[in-house]
């Protein structure tokens, strides 16, 4: 093997730069460590790169194949993926609320699901810190969970049609909505590192990457930060091997770049490379699974979506696409199953609005051309819902080698009893909201959105792939941090808790170290 | 099909600088793509795959400028994947290959004919004996015939909407972002946006 070797050892080195690498590779940075970013995808510039196009903006998912299977199977690339400086954050829609206190004691409340090793309390500062930092625009005060100490740094973004339409039909319910928090910029706004952000032109486009920095993706906060203090990036990297000394720790990290072969020596690893590769990797390198828990636990959120045809003009490309929010279903009266979910307007973009309705429908002929016609008149509703760790779902790599030559995951999914009487009871809400809009020819597109839990953080080495500081229980110098570690799927979105879990990971690395 | 947006106005937005570059050169290439040869399936193929694709999602006259099967037949024929797979389909390449193979072979045993001989009313009968999964012949023992019509539709589909002419179509104007959007309210229409003609 010919290695461009690196001689020289640095600190850390950080495998993914999303909403789990970004935050921490700056917080490592600002602590005076010499840290590099392996980062798989491109360093796009928006501006000139990401056009404001369905099709065009396939270059920031990730599109080495991955196998779909289970009752469920959970599609990819477009949905629960993303490659370049960034990671997912280029396409995220930017909504961001926090996970409420409960959603950490999911066992203790209702004796099933994993309770998170420690309580709120050790991310409500993370949560406040990233907010600020990010520019969240939200309402305040905010209507559900603990009393906010800080409010968001800007108010809420403008409300498009869906959201009003949403509005309408939960008013005459009786169910509360609200503003919903996004990381996108409703003003201009300071961003250390950067300089002044854009405020946000609702042009809707979340999805494509954001051309002019006003949504917060990593590439435009915390990245920018992490240069200034110092931490090197490389783009276009793709990491294959981590390499352990005789002593058990990993001495080096094996990486492609250009088709050649290059090796980083360090001190550190924090892999931060999603809930699909992070698992994929260890389980390549045969690392960090003596508790036979990499790739188990796979959860993904009941994300249930109603749409429906309105008289109104809803041009449903326009604003921010999550306008509107209530968690008046965090925890349902007299509900037959565990945890809850929380209900969202949509917009969406004409290719993703009709190739959903092909697939849930069958729709096809002039049916389609016609359904295509009413496209400015739809808007839509959804959930996002808590998920239980189930045996029958979870990730392994299968016999079939990818373009790089290396084995394609397998992700087996199934909804159980509890996501399936979670998803029945949405369902009945959400077209009685629709129907009291005013909404016309209602279908649901069944799905479940965001890949969680392939590598368990919790206290026992026996059940769980990291401790409760992230780190690994098998090598001391490996940490995990994104969705991979989530002991439970939570009933919000999980990029906020992602990026705050970032931050208090590097905290903990820094304290264990001494080097705070 | 009726025309209900007015005709040219994507292209027309175009020509302006209300479109990015970026923007416009993703959209003035495919609305430049002329009809190639085939380069994966043989010739029979592609043309059976027009055929069906003219019946999944009809052009008007005035439209039959979108070529979804050559759209399919480029993709597979530079090995992109979407990013996943059911785990129980086969690769695309062979999902296509018998996937058409099963629809000649579905409208031989239903109406003793190849797909392409017979009339716009058979051949719907045959698409939705696959889409059902009800389709006669060996190839669907090798292929599940709902999951295969279910990827072909909807891959149809994104390259059909995907086409400056079909976002004509439709009234979709998305495209047009520079100046940014100030009207987002229901009912609220900024000039370059189109309407409806009735």
């Amino acid at each position: 093997m010919h290695y461009n070797k690196q001689p020289t050892p640095v600190d850390a080195v950080v495998i993914g730069t999303g909403a789990g690498g970004a935050p921490l590779l700056a917080r490592l940075a600002a602590a005076g460590l010499k840290v590099v970013a392996l980062e798989a995808g491109r360093y796009w510039n928006p501006a000139k790169d990401f056009a404001t196009d369905e099709k065009a903006q396939e270059t920031l998912f990730w599109t080495d194949e991955r196998l779909s299977a289970g009752e469920n199977p959970l599609p990819f690339g477009s949905n629960n993926s993303g490659t370049g400086v960034g990671g997912s954050t280029l396409h995220y829609t930017a909504y961001t609320p926090r996970a409420q206190p409960d959603d950490l004691m999911l066992r203790s409340e209702f004796g099933v699901g994993e309770d998170w090793p420690w309580g709120f309390d050790q991310l409500e500062s993370y949560y406040e810190e990233v907010e600020q930092l990010l520019g969240v625009s939200g309402p305040s005060p905010y209507p559900w969970g603990p009393a906010r100490k800080r409010a968001y740094p800007l108010g809420p973004l403008p409300i498009n049609g869906a959201g009003m339409l949403m509005q309408k039909g939960c008013k005459q319910l009786g169910i509360r909505t609200s503003p919903a928090a996004n990381a996108a910029l409703s003003a201009e706004y300071y961003q250390e590192g950067v300089g002044y952000r854009h405020a946000c032109t609702n042009r809707g486009f979340c999805q494509a990457g954001c051309t002019i920095g006003a949504k917060a993706s990593m590439d435009v906060t915390y990245i920018p930060l992490a240069l200034r203090y110092g931490a090197q990036i490389r783009p276009e990297s793709f990491v294959t091997q981590l390499i352990k000394d005789p002593s058990g720790r990993i001495s080096d990290v094996v990486y492609s770049r250009n088709g050649q072969e290059e090796r980083q020596r360090c001190r550190y690893v924090f892999l931060c490379a999603g809930a699909v590769e992070t698992p994929r990797l260890l389980l390549l390198n045969e690392l960090a699974n003596s508790s036979g828990q990499v790739g188990r636990n796979l959860m993904a959120h009941p994300g249930l979506q109603i749409w429906g045809e309105f008289d109104e003009a809803v041009r449903p490309f326009k604003g921010i696409p999550g306008a509107i929010i209530s968690e008046d279903t965090h925890r349902p009266q007299q509900a037959d199953f565990a945890g809850g979910y929380l209900l969202q307007s949509i917009g969406v973009m004409p290719v993703t609005y009709l190739t959903q309705m092909t697939r849930a429908l069958g729709t096809w002929g002039q049916d389609l051309k016609k359904a295509a016609l009413a496209y400015n008149h739809v808007a839509g509703i959804n959930i996002l819902g808590d998920c239980l760790p189930a045996a029958h779902n979870y990730l392994e790599l299968s016999g079939e080698k990818d373009s790089r030559g290396l084995p394609k995951p397998r992700i087996y999914f199934s909804n159980g009893e509890n996501e399936k009487r979670m998803t029945a009871h949405a369902d009945t809400l959400m077209r009685a909201i629709w129907e009291a809009a005013g909404a016309k020819n209602v279908w649901a597109y069944p799905r479940n959105a965001h890949v969680i839990g392939t590598c368990r953080m919790g206290m026992n080495p026996t059940t769980a792939v990291v401790n409760p500081d992230g780190q690994s229980f098998d090598i001391p110098n490996l940490y995990i941090s994104d969705n991979s570690t989530f002991p439970s799927a939570l009933s919000v979105n999980p990029a906020l808790t992602i990026m705050a879990l970032s931050l208090r990971t590097a905290d903990r690395f820094l304290t264990n170290n001494k080097r705070l | 099909m009726e025309i209900a947006y007015p005709v040219g106005t994507v292209r027309a937005l175009m020509a302006t600088d209300q479109v990015t570059d970026a923007t416009r050169r993703a959209l003035t290439e495919r609305l430049t793509t002329e009809t190639q040869p085939p380069q994966f399936f043989s010739n029979y193929e592609l043309n059976l795959l027009r055929t069906i694709c003219d019946r999944l999602i009809p052009q008007s006259e005035h439209h039959r400028a979108i070529d979804v099967a050559g759209g399919i037949d480029s993709r597979l024929a530079q090995g992109k994947s979407d990013g996943w797979r059911y785990d129980d389909m086969p690769i695309d390449e062979d999902t296509y290959q018998l996937g058409l193979a099963g629809i000649d072979e579905a409208a031989q045993k239903l109406f003793g004919q190849p797909f392409q001989q017979l009339s716009d009313t058979y051949q719907d009968q045959v698409l939705r004996a696959v889409q059902q999964a009800k389709a006669p012949g060996e190839s669907w023992k090798k292929l599940r015939a709902d999951r295969f019509f279910e990827e072909l539709l909807a891959e149809s589909t994104y390259h059909y909407y995907s086409h400056p002419l079909a976002q004509e179509e439709i009234g979709y104007v998305g495209m047009a972002d520079v100046p940014g959007w100030q009207r987002i309210g229901l009912d609220q229409r900024e000039e370059r946006e189109p309407e409806r003609s009735k």
